[in-house]
């Protein structure tokens, strides 16, 4: 069988003796085709088990004992079946064939059928089923689309259990269909209970109920919703929607539709003997004119209906929860009640909780305790928490996650805040012990690097310090490795900033942060919005998830931290614009802002994390680079010019005094020539001392006090580099000292406005909020 | 960036009767993926079935993690990322077996159940839909977190029947929902933090069968320090002693204390993710 295609036409083909002709249905258990018995020369029925099927045996089984009981009921308003068994790998049964139509094909011309028709056709319809259930064959769906009306006006019932028996004994089988139909199915059948021939009359019941009225008995959003509506919603009367229905069959139909088997009729043939009775009755009235008076209703006990459930469907369902709720709740009441209240019943002071008096005590515990005038034991539902009667993991658990979780998350912040003024401290005081070794002339790495690179030959706590430096900064680091967090880094940047205001600004102690309020618009007070705005915006960059705001405030501090950067330096020389170099830079930081931006807004993966990062570093640097490059041309000019006076001074002091407008004119190749082959060897091989004294001399003479004094070991500093080096070196220091201009004057002028407590108590507020906005706001990953 | 490591195990058996097995695991410890279907549908179609479910579902997320498949923007944004890749995964599943089982007569009824979690950082992710469960052991408490979607509990939640009548209902196996069926299936999504010691289990209908709650909670007890693969055949075993009609697969997870990373891994996390 497996090997058959399944989908290859049996049309044509020849099973039982019968010629297949034509598809006639299909269903989910296989299909109908009509056929011409060729010995008979009479047109059947032939119904094919579906091959998904045909290899489970106990389908098979069922299908075949099903259709042999069926043979055995030679019925009129039974379809006859004539042979069963398996040919050519199919599973097959021969039926009589039926010209006509289905029941509910008749409803579909007329909205309803006339009342004396239904009422012919149930006739036949229950003496049909009622053969069916002496022999013990339930139908289990018996619906309008099940009976078919021959042009006789015959009713047959067809599909007799076969597919649906399948599929309900076989118990452990899965499936996503029910046994039965939705509109039509028995309160019983639905809840999965033991059926007997009396949910076949509940089914009949709604069928009338459905050709009737033209209605379904229970209509619902869902096949379920209809299903729970045939187990608990009042039972409709179809005397409401047709009011021409006389009320003996209204009542009968809903006596047929009654929840509980027992109120029904309890056999088919009781059910159309009683139709055949009213009938008559009926007839009787018409033809005595009389109406109405002789049928009463309440001498008549078969048809009285006992409702079973008044209440509306939601009603219901909320007693019946509510009652499952207290019936839960007592029994665990019950249960617990030892291990909840051990001792609590004889404590006086939970007398006065007891609300309820009227409880009778109970008689063992009366019996059993000790003390003479035992309370009754309280309710114990004021004890237990109601059970829900679905728990969500998520209630189930709030408990613990409350008790550790939130703990740990309300010290953890007062902690943090102790703990980074505390690591402050400790680096300041680094800082200021390395001071002592910090020294106006050194660059500002070179200074920050002091403590290191201090002498070895001083027996000095400078080395100690260093290297505790170092070695708190590992830890550091280290431990952010694991946690990469706001916090940590915060505390990180905190300590780094503290050890410099130790090292930069010894003079003021650690506390003393007082009228910074005149400083606010410097430009030392500007570098820290720069440092700060920098560090959001990158904290923003720097992060995996953002929302829409987020994006948006990202972005504003980027714009935020080009300016503030231009302000930070505090440059009174505008950008050298007329170098290209220096311009395409600017444009360059430009364009690395607005991809930071792009990249931002873009940000859908971890995978995109370091470009926007890399992309406003790179941004900064530019802008920075673009900000001071005036300086760095300016002391580079100045530099230069005075470099080959001294040159031409040197070599013919003379000249140089004749032809002082000449030299503005001299290219810098020549500058190099006559610093290489004039007066380097000369100018080297004077002392420290004598060489700057000298080049002091030399800038006094060609500048004529020009450069202020302050500058003055500066400028020397970088003329040697170029009689040492040559003139790129001389460059690259002019370049280093403007780059680290804005940072140098902070450093310088941090003594006098405390910009570096600023800049702390700036970091701290916005690590410290940070950090509080992260536990408020915090995103569940 | 998980804080906790997942041990998983599964067991699936056969049952004392049935002649095929039509429950399908899949575990994936790379994935972070546990995985239970129970195929339905005569032939070998529930077996098939079954199997769409897992294996699309597995490949469907290894896609997206490898980026060789987009998630769409537009698909359920206000979901988290775990849970929107999970739930794309089971529909493509669904959508896999219904286009089978459309495209031939045989495998026309076929369907099946899904179920499926997966780990964020702190949180288990279940998608859920047919009468395959997940119970969370936590505390020494057996707790079944899904709810079946089967007719006889749609009727325990409205009040119809108990919990125990349920049980025993012949309805119990008529589903209401499940993959393969229809176009589209609504699924269930749950979401739960988890705890170190915890441990789920997922499983298919055979094993609960045959096994009471108050039974499965006994053997995990009794088992505490038993390896999880021991314990997870242990359970079948007994269930399919008991009882044994039906299938019976059982997926187990346990979640452990996270192991300190190598330094490579530090590296390497500390450049991926904030």
């Amino acid at each position: 069988m497996s090997d058959k295609d399944p989908k290859e036409s049996l049309i044509g083909t020849d099973i039982s003796g019968c010629e297949v002709l034509q598809k006639v249905a299909e269903g989910g258990m296989g299909a109908v085709y009509r056929a011409r018995h060729k010995a008979l020369n009479r047109i059947v029925c032939v119904k094919i088990l579906s091959p998904a099927l045909a290899n489970d045996k106990k389908a098979v089984e069922l299908f075949l004992s099903e259709a042999r009981a069926v043979a055995e009921l030679d019925h009129p308003n039974i379809v006859n079946v004539y042979n069963v068994g398996k040919e050519r790998g199919y599973y097959f049964i021969v039926m009589s064939f039926i010209e006509g139509q289905t029941l509910s094909a008749m409803l579909k011309r007329r909205k309803v059928l006339p009342v004396n028709l239904v009422l012919d056709l149930f006739d036949g319809i229950l003496k049909g089923l009622s053969v069916a259930h002496e022999k013990g064959i339930i139908h289990r769906d018996i619906k309008p689309s099940n009976i078919l009306i021959n042009e006789e006006m015959h009713p047959k019932i067809v599909d007799f259990g076969i597919a649906k028996k399948v599929d309900k004994d076989k118990g452990t089988t899965k499936t996503t269909e029910l046994a039965g139909t939705a509109y039509f199915i028995a309160p019983e059948q639905a809840l999965g209970r033991d059926l007997d021939t009396r949910a076949d009359l509940y089914s009949i019941g709604a069928s009338m109920y459905y050709v009737l009225t033209g209605q379904f008995p229970y209509n619902g959003k869902n096949t379920i919703d209809i299903i729970q509506k045939h187990i608990n919603d009042p039972i409709p009367d179809p005397s409401k929607i047709r009011k021409d229905l006389p009320p003996w069959l209204s009542l009968a139909i809903q006596k047929l539709m009654s929840k509980d088997p027992a109120k029904r009729f309890q056999t088919a043939k009781e059910t159309y003997l009683f139709f055949q009775k009213m009938r008559a009755e009926d007839q009787l009235r018409l033809k005595s004119g009389t109406a109405g008076s002789i049928i009463d209703l309440e001498t008549d006990t078969s048809l009285k209906i006992i409702k079973d459930s008044p209440l509306s469907n939601t009603e219901s369902i909320k007693k019946k929860r509510h009652e499952a709720l207290l019936k839960d709740t007592a029994k665990e009441a019950r249960q617990s009640q030892p291990v909840l209240l051990p001792g609590l019943d004889e404590s006086p002071v939970n007398k006065p909780v007891q609300p309820q008096a009227p409880l009778p005590p109970m008689p063992q515990s009366a019996a059993q305790a000790p003390v003479p005038p035992v309370p009754p034991p309280p309710p114990a539902q004021a004890f237990v928490p109601e059970p829900e009667l679905f728990i969500q993991p998520e209630e189930v658990f709030a408990g613990n996650k409350f008790s550790v979780r939130q703990l740990v998350e309300l010290a953890w912040l007062p902690a943090l805040m102790v703990f980074s003024l505390l690591t402050s401290y400790v680096f300041f005081l680094f800082g200021k012990i390395a001071s002592v070794h910090t020294s106006p002339t050194l660059g500002f790495a070179a200074n920050l690097l002091s403590p290191i690179t201090a002498s070895q030959s001083a027996p000095n706590q400078l080395a100690v310090g260093g290297v505790c430096l170092i070695v708190l900064i590992a830890v550091f680091a280290s431990s952010s490795i694991r946690a990469f967090s706001h916090g940590t880094m915060g505390l990180l940047i905190i300590a780094f900033i503290s050890y410099m205001a130790g090292l930069f600004t010894p003079q003021v102690p650690y506390w003393d942060i007082k009228g910074i309020g005149q400083f606010l618009f410097s430009p030392e007070y500007s570098l820290c919005y720069f440092v700060v705005a920098g560090m959001w915006a990158l904290s923003l960059c720097w992060k995996a998830k953002l929302s829409k705001i987020e994006v948006f405030l990202g972005a504003a501090l980027i714009v935020l931290t080009l300016v503030l950067s231009y302000t930070a330096t505090g440059l009174s020389i505008a950008p050298n614009t007329a170098g290209a170099f220096t311009k395409w830079t600017g444009f360059l930081g430009i364009l690395f802002a607005l991809c930071a931006i792009y990249h931002l807004t873009q940000k859908t993966s971890e995978s995109t994390i370091v470009a926007p990062t890399l992309c406003l570093i790179a941004a900064i640097t530019c802008v920075w680079f673009y900000n001071t490059s005036g300086l760095a041309n300016t002391m580079n000019t100045t530099l230069k010019v005075l470099a080959s006076k001294i040159d031409a001074g040197d070599s013919s002091a003379k000249a140089a005094q004749k032809d002082l407008d000449k030299l503005g004119y001299v290219s810098a190749f020549q500058n190099q020539s006559f610093a290489s082959i004039g007066s380097v060897k000369e100018i080297n091989t004077l002392s420290p001392e004598d060489k700057y004294k000298y080049l002091d001399a030399q800038i006094t003479i060609f500048t004529k006090d020009a450069i202020p004094q302050s500058y003055r070991p500066l400028m020397i500093e970088m003329l040697s580099a170029y009689y040492l080096s040559g003139p790129s070196r001389m460059k690259l220091l002019a370049w280093d000292y403007a780059l680290g201009y804005p940072i140098h004057n902070f450093n310088q002028n941090a003594q006098n406005n405390n910009a570096y407590y600023f800049l702390l108590t700036l970091l701290y507020w916005f690590g410290v909020l940070g950090c509080a906005a992260n536990i408020v706001f915090r995103e569940e990953v | 960036m998980s804080t906790f490591d997942i041990e998983f195990a599964a067991v699936t058996d056969i049952g004392k009767i049935r002649e095929k097995n039509e429950d399908s695991v899949l575990i994936s410890s790379d994935l972070g993926l546990g995985v239970v279907a129970d195929g339905m549908g005569g032939h070998s179609a529930g077996e098939i079935a079954s199997n769409i479910a897992v294996h699309v579902l597995e490949e469907t997320i290894r896609k997206v993690n490898t980026g060789a498949l987009k998630m769409p923007d537009t698909f359920l944004p206000k979901l988290d990322k775990v849970e929107r890749k999970l739930l794309m995964a089971a529909n493509l599943a669904n959508a896999a077996i219904y286009t089978t089982a459309q495209a031939s007569a045989i495998y026309k009824m076929m369907g099946t159940t899904l179920t499926g979690v997966m780990f964020d950082s702190d949180n288990a992710v279940a998608v859920h839909v047919g009468d395959s469960r997940i119970y969370l052991y936590r505390d020494k408490k057996l707790v079944q977190v899904t709810t079946d979607h089967s007719l006889a509990m749609e009727h325990v939640r409205r009040g119809l029947l108990t919990k125990a009548e349920a049980d025993k209902s012949k309805i119990q196996n008529v589903l209401t929902r499940a993959m393969g069926i229809k176009k589209n299936v609504e699924f269930d999504l749950l979401k739960f933090p988890v705890k170190i010691g915890d441990i789920m289990i997922l499983c298919s209908d055979g094993l609960y069968k045959g096994l009471t709650e108050a039974q499965m909670q006994q053997q995990l007890e009794k088992g505490s320090n038993t390896p999880l693969v021991k314990l997870c055949k242990q359970l079948v075993r007994v269930s399919n002693d008991n009882d044994g009609q039906d299938n019976i697969s059982a997926v187990m997870i346990k979640i452990l204390p996270a192991q300190p990373l190598t330094f490579g891994q530090k590296i390497k996390r500390f450049f991926t993710k904030s």
